[in-house]
């Protein structure tokens, strides 16, 4: 029997979290909350752009360059640094009529365990997700994220200092993500997100130049989608914490897949540069699904693969 | 927004004129538009264009095409639905007790037009100076006082634009600049302002992804740290920009 029209709960909980829908704005595709004006609302949370200790400048331009079905970018984490976060930048968020996920990175384990302890009580973070995965800054960054016990160390720096719900982001530059994937669940981690940016470069023929100012950088978009859906796929038979699953989706039969795979939740990030609407598009799209396979409610899709 | 029409108005540069009565109300000139162009050929980013010209309620911009998306962009046509966010960044904040100078290269003229139209609607009285490699290359523009100059020398002067800027400033005292081009004709432009001790707003371009100032990825070199040219611009006070060391596309 089909669920009737109005019928499908697209609300999901898991990590303490509760999400009106599954559909989360990517760190560093959505700024600090409020340059799509109105947006934040129509997303089950938002995480908000990677903050450093210190305010960081950023990497040389030019920082993009559009690919086959994707994009890289060198943006290097610029930011205002967390104390300008607190005071300016979070504030703005109250009433943004979503949850609220602060993203952190830092230079070394002592770092990020600062950077949680300044964020425990902040009023409005409902969890705080740890950037152990960019691949444009030289310090820290993805180095944590190719290291089981750096990325255990991490983890547990950041567990010890806030209550809040701690989600972990892993980087796809492994050779294999599920060790790190176990060593951060052991450590503590309430939930992990993956995958933050494969490595790539183009270059410039004419000019022969890289075309991005840092050399190499990030690559997202539809591009790397079933690169992310594997390394989903490895990561939730690995661990028993919950997943969300991002990297390159698009639509909702995209979002759909992560889900079937075990993500609890989906992030998506270049799509929202495509088109600023696709998160009400994808949230749409999964209620329609849930109708097609009977559904009553989005939670049910996680971990549906047939295998 | 739908496109009325499109059309090359030169081998390799195409106008095309849409129809949106909300952003030709709302455009301001040196605001862009940040256009999806389906089926670039697996391009997935869109494109911000500065807004060319608005009359009643059609607005145009100007495109080179250069690759997939500005290909695409030039197999539009009329009656095609496009998809577009904006108008988008700040544009230029005109000084009326200032004599306007307009300093446009190449396809530089593209936001300026619409500058020109807007300045002469108040009962401004702008000169525009217009350089360009050669004389096919000038492009289409507002009947206003001009002077134009061609690295070849086959149309008006011989010799880059930035020399007639020279001579132009000293005529015409407590002047304001405004410029859209090359990053060396901006750059030699703002330097000339500068030791004039005139007023000069650059309008800038840089690779873009979202458009609104969420992703830093159009970054541009200012003297107090970098700058998104969505968001802080495209328009911005020469005196902001970090000549030396910025980088254009």
């Amino acid at each position: 029997m089909a669920a009737r029209r109005d019928a499908i709960d697209l609300s999901v909980s898991f990590a303490g979290l509760r999400l009106k829908n599954p559909v989360i704005a990517a760190s560093g595709t959505f700024g600090y909350g409020t340059e799509y004006r109105g947006l934040a609302a129509a997303f089950g949370a938002i995480v908000t752009k990677t903050v450093t200790a210190a305010p960081r400048a950023g990497n040389a331009p030019p920082r993009l360059c559009e690919t086959r079905s994707g994009m890289l970018n060198s943006i290097g984490l610029a930011n205002v640094g967390i104390e300008a976060f607190l005071r300016d930048k979070l504030p703005a968020l109250a009433g943004c009529g979503t949850v609220v996920i602060a993203n952190i990175a830092g230079n070394d384990v002592a770092e990020y365990g600062a950077l949680a302890r300044r964020l425990d009580d902040a009023p409005g973070v409902a969890a705080i997700e740890v950037n152990i995965s960019c691949p444009n800054v030289k310090q820290g960054g993805a180095a944590f994220g190719a290291d089981p016990a750096a990325a255990a160390a991490v983890t547990r720096a950041v567990k010890r200092a806030t209550a809040l719900p701690v989600i972990v982001k892993l980087s796809p530059n492994v050779s294999d993500i599920a060790p790190v994937a176990r060593a951060v669940a052991a450590a503590g981690a309430d939930a992990l997100s993956l995958i933050n940016t494969l490595f790539g470069m183009r270059i410039d023929i004419e000019r022969r130049r890289p075309s991005l100012g840092n050399v190499t950088g990030g690559l997202s978009g539809p591009a790397i989608m079933p690169v992310a859906l594997y390394h989903v796929h490895r990561a939730c038979r690995a661990v028993g914490i919950p997943v969300i699953g991002l990297g390159g989706i698009a639509t909702a039969a995209d979002a759909v897949e992560f889900m079937l795979a075990g993500a609890a939740a989906v992030q998506i990030g270049t799509a929202t540069f495509v088109d600023p609407a696709a998160v009400r598009s994808v949230a749409r799209g999964i209620a329609g699904y849930c109708r097609r396979q009977g559904l009553s409610r989005a939670a049910e899709i996680t971990g549906g693969l047939r295998c | 927004m739908a496109v009325v029409s499109n059309r090359m108005i030169r081998p390799d540069v195409g106008r095309v004129w849409f129809r949106s009565r909300a952003l030709a109300r709302q455009a301001r000139p040196g605001q862009f538009l940040h256009l999806r162009v389906p089926d670039a050929n697996a391009a997935i980013l869109r494109r911000p264009f500065s807004i060319h010209d608005v009359v009643g309620d059609r607005i145009a911009i100007l495109y080179r095409v250069v690759g997939d998306g500005t290909r695409a962009l030039s197999a539009l046509s009329a009656g095609a639905p496009v998809d577009v966010i904006g108008p988008l960044g700040i544009p230029f904040r005109v000084m009326p007790s200032r004599p306007p100078l307009v300093v446009a290269g190449g396809i530089g003229i593209a936001p300026l037009q619409f500058l020109l139209r807007r300045m002469t609607a108040r009962g401004l009285h702008p000169r525009l100076l217009y350089g360009c490699l050669t004389r096919s290359a000038l492009l289409p523009h507002l009947a206003v006082t001009r002077a134009v100059t061609t690295d070849d020398g086959s149309c008006g002067g011989r010799g880059l634009v930035t020399a007639a800027l020279a001579r132009e400033i000293g005529r015409r005292p407590g002047a304001a600049v405004y410029a859209c081009g090359p990053w060396p004709m901006l750059r030699e432009t703002a330097r000339l302002c500068r030791e004039r001790g005139v007023p000069c707003q650059v309008s800038l371009e840089a690779r873009m992804a979202c458009g609104v100032g969420a992703c830093q990825g159009c970054a541009v070199k200012g003297t107090a740290g970098y700058l998104t040219a969505c968001h802080d611009g495209p328009v911005f006070d020469a005196r902001t920009i970090d000549w030396d060391q910025g980088v254009a596309v």
